[in-house]
């Protein structure tokens, strides 16, 4: 054999190669009988013959209307143009034609359509379709008018794009109170996983009440559902579930308060900035003291919220956030936090008064300036005073007044602690109860509100531990990267004595706070609820925007009620003393009553003003005010209206909030024409809103 | 059966034509030199494709509005065009071979070229030639038959000059090597995995048939899965490859993606049971759940309505067909054995690959199964191989 092989190889290899095909048939006969015969667990199909395919109407989005029903925020219908996948590659060109010529119209080439019609897959990279394979794509969402007329006149030029109404949100007053507000966007992933009840097609509150109330809002999806065959594709016209617009949000806004405020606000900052000022933003709140209802809130910087609508373009979002913008998507008013200055010493007056560390008859010293472990503390300008009572210290606006006690009341908790007891740090105790440190509550979303702060013992310990480290490399390196060599230096002495020293709480600590300085901070709002508190009978209330829900009959789905926090420990008879030595017919005596002597309602309205020191920038100017003043029964102090008004790098309170809320108080007191709110009074009953029109589709 | 192969040949064939029993004269001139069971299992097979080709297509193209017979039609028409072609290359002599080999040869290098410069992407393979008004070829398809015609000249000429009788010389192995590396280079790089494997089956064929040394052909089945490993431990095969390997390695994987075609194969097989739904009766089938059912996916069709007894019946068709080819090679002299046992290695490992496919015993790949499948390029060119054979067969019988 092994001879023969050598001379005539070949025709002994075909066995092998007959046995190795004649194997590989065997092996698959025994594969079939087992797929098809022997195995226990045999595959079945789990997805039905057929099944539907849902392509989602997107529900109108609720309005959100004023007090008196005056829509803030309304739908407008805009034409949408939609390309049919599966009816565009039926064309006998697969299409390239219709692309050619719509690819113009909207401004775009037809391989970029191409691109973004194609259903997405792994092979299939961005832009692409993220929808279902047999929806309707949507390439232009607020097309021209121009290419909405050359597509409806010229159907069979067309074939398989589509118009569709669409509505999307309208801001008939453009900003105004677009913070508040908030404005929506197009819903995306993270969206999607957190509801699922959502659809790509949806609106989505992102900010504002649109964001705290988007669920409300928001309505009820409508579809149309096709069925569909097991390659994914529409085998009839299947039917129609109608949406359903989302439900009307009532507030207690006011809009024409609201212009006014909002005008009058960037009247006070240009006329600042005229003047040479930074002005650099401001904001004004007026709430109902009594209800807890916010009638106005505004804040300058501003920004245009239809600009998010369909999604913010890239460059607009550059623009909002440069930082020469000053941040217009801030509210100054709820999420801005700023030393309140004297305003502050309605609080420190409370607690004083309260803790019987003062009383309103004494007389106490008001010296140009007095020494605080070594260290002097002036008065503003160091005005010098004498001995004063409380109604004047109040109305003059003394700080030194306030420090001695505000000292005194630390070297007393100095004490209890060297005694192994806890200190009372009364004024920080009172400061909590007036709502500093917690957010106020507001109906926005809670990381739109600021909580306000201020320092104490604990608080100071604590943050010292987490930053020792960093306070003192900081000392050490000195701030290279800071240019200015006056700032440089402060900064570094700043950071050296907190490395060493940062852990103690100062007898001048708890005077700065006193007078509304240091690490004292409140937001507008929160100033506004303070105020409040003093004319409503010590009430500390949750304030509210959203007034009521009303369904799309008109009719009152639910009611939002303000929230009583608490009431505060403060003698009624303290807070009428308060609010009595802050009131403006006192004339020269109140500092605040500077803007307003003379006109018409001068004794029927109260303020604070506040200049509140910032290191390295211009004063924050600051006026709270409260009226039209009137008694309750029993004789103590109310108020219809607490006006809180704040610009940042201004002047002081008396100069420039003061003239800025004066024109708001004119308005509301109607001193040339009507008063801008009937009865002089915040609005009390819920408009009549009327049945919403159905949004043909 | 092994002992057919080993019996000398001719002389004990049944149905060898110089037997003079027939009754039908003109009938057994006309056949003479024809090998009956081959032609019968191919045409058989082609029938079975037409039905099968009918019954994946009926349901989509009723919902679609299209003609249900429409596939039946086109598959019946190319079948046609293959007994033509298969006719005509039965009566290719030797000397016709000889031109035609490298002809051949050259003329699939060529329209694998085309591929790279005026290919369409089918399927993740850009190995199509789109020649307008709804056809194409697919130019890997003739070079299988190219590769093994050329090669069978190539081994026969080289000994031919030679004067001797022996194994291949090493330099007559390595230009093969050259030879069978060039198309197949061009497969892989369409990419075409599936080709590329039944390239190297019927080169591997050949050089069996050829007779080369064992050395040679277990060196290179060594060195082929060597090369293997390297390409999936390098990531030289595409992701979609890649997607099907290992979705056949786990089905549940990733349900609605690479595996999809997979499972759904499988559910309409297990449909199937032992005599299947009956024909236009099974639920996978008619509801268009596999995914390229008339062309790669077509056995699942017999599984599903015909049951084990279809598919046994396909598997047994096959068995015959390259039964009868290895008794072709047995007759033949160097260079029809060559083509012989070249075409037969194709033939076994493409139906292999894809029955195995079908039955989620091997990696999808996308390649048609001989005659059944729809799809002219490839059944042009098994027509032609079989044409091919029944030429190998006569001029042995002529030469016996």
């Amino acid at each position: 054999m092994p001879d023969r092989r050598r001379l005539r190889p070949g025709p002994p290899r075909l066995p092998i190669v007959f046995t190795l095909v004649a194997s590989l048939f065997a092996t698959l006969l025994v594969r079939a009988l087992w797929v098809q015969v022997l195995d226990p667990h045999k595959p079945v199909q789990t997805a039905g013959l057929t099944h539907d395919g849902r392509i989602v109407l997107p529900a109108p989005r609720g309005l959100i209307v004023d007090a008196s029903g005056r829509p803030l925020v309304q739908n407008t219908s805009a034409q949408q143009i939609t390309i049919d996948r599966e009816q565009l590659l039926a064309q006998p060109d697969h299409g390239t034609a219709v692309l050619d010529r719509l690819a113009p119209l909207l401004g775009t080439t037809p391989a970029q359509l191409a691109r973004e019609i194609t259903p997405c897959s792994p092979k299939v990279a961005a832009p692409c379709w993220t929808g279902e394979p047999y929806a309707p794509v949507p390439v232009a969402t607020q097309a021209s008018t121009q290419a909405v007329l050359a597509i409806a006149e010229h159907r069979e030029d067309f074939p398989a794009v589509a118009l569709r109404t669409v509505t999307l949100p309208e801001y008939p007053y453009g900003t105004l109170a677009a913070h508040v507000l908030g404005y929506t966007g197009q819903v995306n992933a993270a969206d999607l996983k957190a509801d699922p009840a959502l659809a790509d097609a949806d609106q989505i509150g992102r900010t504002g009440l649109e964001a705290y109330y988007d669920s409300v809002l928001r309505g009820t999806d409508g579809a149309q559902v096709l069925p569909l065959s097991p390659q994914g594709y529409a085998t009839g016209p299947g039917y129609t579930v109608a949406p359903v617009q989302g439900d009307t949000l009532v507030t207690s806004i006011d809009l024409p308060l609201q212009q006014i405020a909002e005008q009058s606000l960037a009247q006070e900052i240009a006329a600042k900035r005229k003047a040479g000022k930074p002005a650099t933003s401001g904001a004004v709140v007026i709430m109902d003291p009594q209800s807890g209802r916010i009638l106005v809130i505004a804040s300058y910087p501003t920004y245009d919220p239809s600009l998010f609508v369909g999604g913010i373009s890239n460059a607009d979002y550059a623009k909002l956030t440069a930082p020469t913008a000053d941040d217009p998507l801030l509210s100054r008013a709820i999420a801005g936090q700023y030393a309140p200055g004297s305003t502050f010493k309605l609080i420190t007056s409370s607690s004083l008064l309260m803790h019987n560390e003062i009383n309103t008859t004494s007389r106490y010293p008001c010296p140009g300036s007095v020494s605080i472990d070594g260290r002097v503390k002036t008065n503003y300008d160091s005005e010098v005073l004498g001995n004063i009572n409380l109604e004047n210290a109040l109305g003059y606006s003394c700080d030194t007044f306030f420090y001695v006690p505000a000292a005194n009341e630390y070297y007393a908790d100095q004490r209890r602690i060297a005694a192994g007891q806890k200190p009372d740090e009364w004024l920080q105790q009172t400061a909590s109860l007036f709502g500093v440190g917690t957010a106020p509550g507001l109906d926005v979303p809670a990381g739109e509100q600021a909580s306000g702060s201020y320092a104490d013992r604990e608080i100071r310990q604590a943050r010292w531990d987490a930053m020792k480290s960093q306070y003192c490399a900081q000392a050490k390196s000195g701030y290279p990267d800071v240019a200015d060599p006056g700032q440089r230096a402060y900064l570094t002495l700043l950071a050296s004595q907190n490395c060493t020293d940062g852990w103690r709480y100062h007898a001048g600590d708890n005077a700065d706070m006193a007078i509304g300085q240091g690490e004292t901070t409140m937001s507008p709002l929160q100033l506004a609820i303070a105020y409040s508190a003093m004319v409503n009978g010590g009430r500390i209330l949750e304030p509210r925007l959203g007034w009521a829900v009303v369904d799309g009959a008109g009719r009152v789905v639910r009611t939002i009620d303000p929230v009583v926090r608490r009431t505060l420990p403060v003698p009624q008879a303290d807070l009428n003393f308060i609010a009595n030595s802050l009131n403006f017919g006192r004339g020269w005596a109140v500092s605040g009553a500077f803007a307003y002597i003379g006109s018409p309602y001068q004794s029927q309205i109260g303020g604070k003003t506040g200049t509140a020191e910032v290191v390295g920038k211009l004063d924050t100017s600051w006026l709270a005010t409260w009226g039209p003043i009137y008694h309750d029964g029993s004789g103590n102090v109310r108020a219809k209206f607490v006006m809180v008004g704040m610009i940042t790098q201004a002047g002081t309170g008396a100069t420039a909030a003061g003239p800025m809320l004066k024109r708001i108080w004119d308005a509301i007191m109607g001193v040339a024409g009507a008063p801008v709110l009937p009865g002089i009074a915040p609005p009390t009953k819920l408009p009549d809103v009327r049945p919403q029109v159905a949004v043909s589709r | 059966m092994s002992t057919v192969l080993t019996r000398p040949p001719a002389a004990r064939d049944p149905r060898a034509p110089v037997e003079t029993a027939s009754l039908s004269l003109p009938l057994r001139r006309r056949t003479r030199g024809y090998d009956l069971p081959l032609v019968w299992s191919a045409l058989a097979l082609g029938l079975i494709g037409a039905v099968l080709v009918w019954a994946a297509t009926r349901g989509i193209q009723l919902r679609a509005g299209a003609d249900p017979q429409a596939y039946l039609y086109r598959h019946l028409f190319n079948l046609t065009v293959a007994g033509v072609l298969m006719v005509a290359a039965s009566r290719v002599n030797a000397r016709l071979l000889r031109l035609l080999g490298p002809a051949m040869y050259v003329a699939s290098l060529l329209g694998l070229l085309a591929v790279f410069a005026v290919g369409s992407t089918i399927n993740g393979a850009h190995a199509w030639i789109v020649l307008g008004a709804g056809f194409q070829v697919q130019p890997s398809e003739f070079a299988k038959l190219g590769l093994v015609v050329g090669l069978a000249v190539l081994f026969t000429e080289r000994a031919a000059r030679r004067g001797e009788d022996g194994a291949p010389a090493g330099s007559d192995v390595l230009l093969a090597l050259v030879v069978i590396a060039v198309p197949m280079g061009m497969v892989v790089l369409e990419p075409d995995l599936g080709s590329t494997i039944v390239l190297g089956a019927a080169a591997l064929g050949v050089l069996v048939g050829a007779g080369v040394r064992a050395r040679w052909t277990v060196g290179l089945i060594a060195l082929t899965a060597a090369v293997s490993v390297v390409a999936v431990k390098a990531g030289l095969l595409a992701p979609y490859q890649l997607a099907r390997f290992t979705s056949f390695l786990h089905p549940n994987h990733d349900p609605l993606g690479a595996a999809y075609n997979i499972n759904q194969a499988h559910i309409a097989l297990a449909n199937g049971g032992w005599f299947g739904t009956g024909l236009f009766a099974g639920p996978q089938t008619n509801g268009g759940y596999v995914p390229e059912q008339q062309t790669d996916f077509v056995f699942s069709v017999a599984g599903e309505e015909f049951g084990l007894l279809g598919c046994t019946v396909i598997i047994a068709l096959f068995a015959v067909l390259c039964w009868r080819g290895l008794v072709i090679a047995r007759m033949a002299n160097r260079a029809g054995r060559i083509v012989a046992v070249g075409i037969v290695c194709w033939f076994a490992l493409q139906a292999f690959q894809n029955i195995g496919m079908n039955l989620g015993l091997t990696p999808v790949t996308g390649l048609p199964l001989p005659f059944v499948s729809y799809g002219g390029s490839s059944m042009f060119a098994q027509g032609l191989a079989i044409g091919l054979l029944q030429a190998v067969r006569r001029l042995s019988v002529a030469s016996a």
